[in-house]
């Protein structure tokens, strides 16, 4: 297993380097001049490096979330969450609001993206826990209405602003600049180590709350801690680049096919497995139609999506 | 009390215990675990079996009453401490992810930080399952799958195993294996064991029984003795007779239903 | 000129087949279901004549005052029929093609706009006049609009019929190219591609837009290659706190020509549309060309 790992960081290195050489213009980083110098610096780099935290985030979300809720489908949408944030984002887009500069859009995804969480895990708590089937119902609940106020806001708005809107929650990673980058890397990693650090109790909680308790957790502090890192992890992503379908679903169930279904290592790869994936599909999204770009996430799920029908057709992705 | 000798591994004393304000579900309930003991949990379906079992695991918290886990309140230990000393099966073992036997049987360390002597292996060998350790759950038998998860109990180094229904949708011949290796897992590492059961005649089998209808202990004590076929028909809504051989265990018929 | 002749009386021709004409009095109830489509009749003076129209058209102030029908995807049919319109405006370019059939079969009277370049807009205003009994007006005004175009391309320019073979209407500018990037919304990138009123309007101003390559009208574009491409004028659509909106993305292309000689202008929404006010808005774009 520790090799399987090696060889998984080993990729996801390899391929953020060929992020950052390869798009509409080859780099060679040892013979640039002036605008290959500053693409790869001000434009590649920091899109690479939000591509490959937005990926983490998505990845191990999934994977907490498909224990916590002990749902295979489960993913970092499913929760309301992206909604909220797209909501959100568009009646910052929409309605002109501009008083943040650049970061009004990200910061307002990021609010509705952590105000949405904070319904669900409300809407999802009884009897002093939160229980899985009452978050994903709440969660879907509250998808559909933030999704109906959505609509509703982009049908009374003009065309253009529309189109507006709908890229940014098609996903984009085109304005990825540096002064973002540290606060999504506070939440992601801070998420995504907290997680690992859990990985035991939410192997338990997968096996069900009996099982959690009996092995010596606490069933709702652990899926209550899993959560709120889940929520912030996911806000961060929404708010670095939009929604990017995919990653969050099948990336996890992917990678337990590769490195099998323990979280210690499952919730390291799926992060790896999910930055590696942007990675790639933003490169592809930016190379394949110069000058045009396409959305990221259409290329997640164009490329991914094949792959896991595949392996769904062998064993181990699901114990049934 | 013959067993008052045996320390107490866990006592329940007057425990009461509700879901809903409306309808109690467990009234005035006292038994208590001694080191070594076989007991059965025997009632209907609906009788509070399960419920029971969740109060002595300390999962559920009694709305009032005591529970005593070596003469130290149940609720004053830490998680991690506790699940050292009980270990609870429920019923379902309904697991989507498709972790491996060996990786289902290492996670009963999670409470130590120190690994114990027992290794894994030592552990699926104990159960007989030494050759499976890659394969999943689903590739399973019923038997085998209980088996695992009594793997997962005896590296978490429990002393007291609170099992519900493990004999539920097992074959006869699973069955007979499950209680054999229980019993040599007393024999060898003196392990207690409750266990909840709903069929009477696997309960003669058992040296101690506690006999449970509606949230109330019926009775409690080897089973020859309490488990009259007045007290079945109270408990199980049916008329049975008891049928007793000249040097065979007593067996249960419930011919005269049909 | 002869070529241009030609062309409109294919135009007339064309357009004459699918619509209405009012050969003598102007219909008296008038639906617009664009906002292009209520300033052309407001242009044309049938001010009086509009009874309704949908709720973008904020152009001329009289409009706003006007009934609302709904918007221009999706106009209330009931609205619509409810109003008892003599003749409902229409354009091919963003009205559901659906509804004028829906109102065809209620027997309702439908004119159908049928230019998408502003090469083609005199001719659509000429048969739009023809057709609801205005053409002197409407003949004057498309006469403007080409007077206008003739003088900002200082007659370099000229018509030419588009073809499969020559997609661009118009033909190229001779003299020294200004790169130019119009940017409709900068974060996600998205600017005037080929085929857009907007590239016209730079091939007019004689400049040469960076992202004709594109494959659609308003593609979302690689900030990669604004930088190998250096602009040396990039216009930037104003409204919604553009000024503010644009500062991440100006940053990230601090280097090229137009950010490091200060010629980046954020220009009036006028090229969005394309009616009377679109000469306006080359007018404005030619008159940063000469700074």
């Amino acid at each position: 297993m520790k090799i399987k790992m090696l060889i998984i960081i080993l990729i996801s290195i390899l391929i953020f380097g060929i992020s950052l050489v390869i798009g509409p213009r080859i780099i060679n980083p040892f013979d640039m001049d002036d605008i290959s110098r500053e693409i790869l610096f001000f434009i590649r780099a920091p899109r690479a490096v939000v591509a490959v935290l937005m990926g983490m985030a998505l990845g191990a979300s999934g994977a907490v979330l498909q224990g916590i809720l002990r749902n295979p489908l489960a993913d970092p949408y499913i929760l309301g969450i992206s909604s909220g944030a797209s909501l959100s984002a568009a009646l910052a887009i929409l309605g002109g609001l501009t008083f943040l500069g650049t970061f009004t859009v990200p910061v307002f995804a990021f609010t509705g993206a952590v105000i949405t969480g904070g319904i669900v895990g409300m809407m999802g708590w009884k009897k002093g826990g939160l229980w899985p089937e009452r978050l994903l119902l709440a969660g879907v609940g509250l998808s559909f209405l933030f999704s109906g106020l959505l609509m509703l806001i982009m049908s009374i708005s003009t065309d253009e602003g529309l189109r507006k809107a709908m890229l940014w929650i098609f996903g984009d990673l085109s304005m990825s600049e540096w002064s973002r980058i540290p606060y999504g890397m506070a939440f992601v990693t801070a998420g995504t180590v907290i997680s690992v650090a859990r990985a035991k109790a939410l192997n338990a909680l997968i096996l069900g709350d009996e099982f959690t308790h009996s092995l010596g957790f606490s069933p709702r502090k652990e899926r209550s801690v899993l959560f709120v890192s889940v929520g912030l992890m996911t806000a961060a992503s929404v708010s670095l680049g939009g929604m990017i379908g995919f990653i969050g679903l099948l990336v996890p169930h992917i990678m337990r096919f590769f490195i099998g279904s323990d979280s210690k290592l499952l919730l390291p790869a799926s992060a790896l497995g999910g930055g590696a994936l942007l990675c790639i599909a933003d490169l592809i999204s930016r190379s394949i139609l110069p000058p045009m770009e396409l959305p990221a996430g259409i290329i997640t799920a164009i490329i991914g999506s094949p792959y896991f029908l595949y392996l769904l057709r062998r064993k181990n992705v699901l114990s049934i | 009390m013959s067993s008052a000798s045996k320390p107490m591994i866990l006592e329940l004393n007057d425990v009461c215990f509700s879901y809903s304000k409306v309808e109690s579900l467990i009234y005035n309930l006292s038994f208590s675990i001694g080191e070594g003991e076989f007991i059965g949990l025997l009632g209907a379906n609906g009788s509070g079996k399960s419920t029971i079992l969740k109060l002595a695991s300390g999962i559920l918290k009694p709305l009032s009453g005591d529970l005593r886990l070596w003469g130290k309140p149940l609720h004053s230990y830490m998680n991690r401490d506790r699940a050292k000393l009980i270990s609870y099966l429920p019923q379902t073992l309904d697991i989507t992810v498709p972790f491996t036997i060996k990786e289902l049987v290492s996670m009963g360390l999670y409470p130590y930080d120190i690994p114990p002597a027992m290794s894994v292996y030592d552990a699926l060998e104990m159960v007989g399952l030494r050759d499976k350790e890659g394969a999943h759950l689903a590739d399973l038998s019923g038997g085998e799958r209980r088996r695992t998860f009594i793997a997962m109990t005896l590296l978490q180094g429990a002393g007291l195993l609170l099992l519900d229904e493990p004999l539920a949708n097992l074959d006869l011949k699973y069955q007979v294996e499950l209680i054999r290796l229980l019993r040599k897992l007393r024999k060898d590492r003196n392990i207690s064991v409750v266990m909840a059961l709903h069929d009477i005649n696997i309960a003669l089998q058992f040296e101690k029984v506690v006999l449970i209808k509606d949230g109330k202990i019926l009775g409690i004590g080897p089973p020859e003795y309490i488990l009259s076929e007045e007290l079945i028909r109270n408990a199980f809504d049916v008329d049975v007779r008891i049928i007793r051989q000249q040097g065979e265990k007593a067996y249960i018929s419930y011919e005269n239903n049909f | 000129m002869i070529k241009i002749i030609s062309l409109f009386l294919l135009f007339t021709i064309h357009c004459s087949l699918f619509t209405v004409s009012y050969a003598g009095e102007a219909p008296k109830r008038i639906i617009s279901l664009a906002p292009n489509m209520t300033e052309i009749l407001f242009a044309l003076g049938l001010d009086d004549n509009i009874v309704g129209v949908t709720s973008f058209c904020d152009y001329p102030e009289e409009a706003k005052k006007k009934q609302k029908i709904g918007g221009m995807s999706n106009p209330s049919l009931e609205a619509v029929v409810s109003l008892k319109p003599d003749i409902v405006v229409m354009t091919i370019d963003g009205n559901p093609k659906e509804f004028e059939e829906r109102l065809r079969s209620l027997k309702i009277k439908t004119y159908v706009f049928r230019s998408k370049r502003i090469s083609e807009l005199s001719q659509g205003i000429r048969d739009m006049g023809t057709a609801l009994g205005v053409k002197e007006r409407a003949d004057l005004l498309a006469r403007e609009i080409e007077t206008t175009i003739n003088k900002i391309s200082r007659g370099v320019l000229q018509y030419a019929p588009a073809s499969v073979k020559n997609p661009s209407p118009f033909a190229p500018y001779p003299s020294p190219e200004k790169k130019i990037l119009f940017i409709i919304w900068p974060e996600p990138l998205i600017v005037a591609g080929p085929g857009s009123i907007t590239d016209d309007a730079i091939t007019i101003i004689g400049g040469r837009n960076i992202a004709a390559k594109s494959k659609s009208a308003y593609p979302k574009y690689s900030i990669e290659e604004i930088l190998t491409q250096a602009p040396d004028i990039i216009f930037i659509g104003r409204g919604m706190g553009m000024e503010k909106v644009s500062q991440g993305l100006l940053k990230k292309l601090k280097s090229v020509p137009a950010i490091k000689n200060k010629r980046v202008f954020y220009v009036s929404d006028y090229l969005y549309r394309l009616g009377p006010r679109t000469v306006k808005g080359i007018e404005e774009l030619a008159g940063y060309m000469e700074q």
